[in-house]
């Protein structure tokens, strides 16, 4: 390199840009080289005028303009924010609210939705109990068709079960008390029925099984009842029956006795 | 903080710490300025250019993958030139005429100092551009191979050769 010449490396040399042992090497060369010397000079005086050159400094405006700039970003961005230790003291109360509130939302929320639970509870349980009685209806006018008498009976024994049987159950109550053949259904029948005197439905059917009836026992319990009821309707099967010779004769003293109570 | 990198600084901005942006732009916008200003030679127009620079920095933060700062700052700067300069339908070559304007126009200016800009204006804008860069704001020759999509050794050769150029012309005029 001694004996090369260093023109092209002379600009970083003058910058010092260049490792230890190449800013030697270029010493070494320039000592005996005056061509280089000659560039040097004067690539030092172009450098230096670089130097000396007045650099425009940009007005105040700019920096206020970009700090502006970057706190509207910052607040557009709205992830940093600066806290004082005024925000602080003042974030403090506020998170009390916070929590205060919170906790007030959590118990309202909580007995919301325990008187909803409430109420769906209620509904569910109506539902439940509607869906039983059902079943019951179902299960009882079943039974009642069932050949078994005792069956039967336990079908007709189930209108314990209903406050307020509807019309298909007084029908099939009346059906048994008419037209069944064992006596023990149709007197259950009766028993069954007799707690539904104040139905229009109910007095019918009485008056018409004192028609038919034939065993005794029942009549007399169907004579009682109607008379309880003072059932006026009832006064000419009860004379039918005086007339009829079949009729026991315990029933006619029976029918004489409470006749006079009903004309 | 003084100690941080500027590509340290920077990545931090990207995630999210805006505030130290200030200190970018304390570091660094008087340089970008001063291009600005050497290759428009104009002081409202490289103010505006300037502002628009850091916008951007601000707006395209979360584009900053690590890699030179000073390469992607000057980048900015230039395309914004230059997008500034196509939109006012005036070629590259009007920059020259404009520096040259200005330097007549500036009062201020020392003897030395305008013959300097005169031997400047003798460049081509390429030439003249790559010497403002290199001269006045200090970005090393790896960064500049990086914003001129060169390598840094035929960078080096190249500044070698137009500072020759400039320093004949200098030399003549003085």
């Amino acid at each position: 390199m001694e004996n090369e010449h260093v023109l092209d490396l002379i600009p970083e040399y003058l910058d010092g840009s260049l490792d230890n042992e190449t800013m030697k090497n270029i010493q070494r060369h320039l000592e005996k080289c005056p061509q280089c010397q000659q560039e040097v000079k004067e690539m030092e005086a172009l450098l230096k005028a670089f130097k000396n050159d007045v650099v425009p400094v940009p007005s105040e405006r700019l920096k206020s303009r970009f700090e502006e700039a970057l706190e509207a970003e910052k607040a557009a961005m709205g992830k940093v924010v600066p806290l004082s230790s005024k925000t602080k003291k003042y974030d403090w109360a506020s998170s009390v609210l916070k929590i205060a509130a919170s906790i007030a939302l959590l118990v309202a929320s909580f007995q919301m939705g325990s008187v909803f639970q409430q109420k769906k509870i209620d509904q569910e349980l109506a539902e439940l109990k509607d869906e039983n009685l059902n079943m019951k209806q179902t299960a009882m006018l079943s039974l009642m068709e069932n050949q078994s008498a005792s069956k039967r009976i336990q079908g007709v024994a189930y209108i314990d079960e209903f406050e307020n049987p509807d019309e298909a159950i007084i029908q099939a109550l009346a059906n048994r008390l008419l037209n069944d053949e064992n006596d023990n259904v149709r007197l259950t029948a009766f028993e069954a029925l007799s707690k539904y005197t104040s139905s229009e439905t109910v007095k019918h059917v009485l008056i018409q099984a004192l028609e038919k009836e034939k065993n005794p026992s029942i009549q007399v319990a169907i004579i009682q009842t109607l008379v309880q009821i003072q059932e006026k309707k009832a006064a000419e099967p009860m004379k039918k029956l005086l007339e009829n010779e079949d009729t026991q004769p315990f029933i006619k003293e029976q029918i004489k006795a409470v006749l006079p109570s009903l004309t | 903080m003084e100690a941080l990198s500027d590509e340290m600084i920077m990545q931090k901005v990207a995630e999210g710490n805006l505030d130290l942006l200030k200190v970018l732009f304390d570091r660094h916008h008087k340089h970008v300025y001063n291009f600005l200003f050497k290759m428009s030679g104009d002081r409202m127009l490289s103010e505006d250019l300037t502002q628009d620079v850091f916008y951007k920095l601000i707006k395209y933060r979360s584009s900053y993958h690590m890699g030179s700062f000073k390469s992607w700052l000057f980048t900015i700067a230039r395309n914004s030139l230059k997008t500034h300069f196509t939109r006012h339908h005036k070629t590259f070559e009007d920059i020259g005429i404009l520096a040259y304007q200005s330097a007549e126009e500036v009062n201020d200016m020392t003897e030395n100092n305008a013959h300097l800009q005169n031997a400047l204006n003798r460049l081509s804008p390429e030439d003249r551009e790559l010497i403002f860069l290199n001269r006045y704001q200090e970005i090393r020759y790896e960064d500049l191979a990086e914003i001129m999509g060169s390598t840094p050794g035929a960078i080096k050769t190249k500044v070698c050769r137009i500072l020759k150029k400039l320093k004949e012309i200098y030399l003549e005029t003085i």
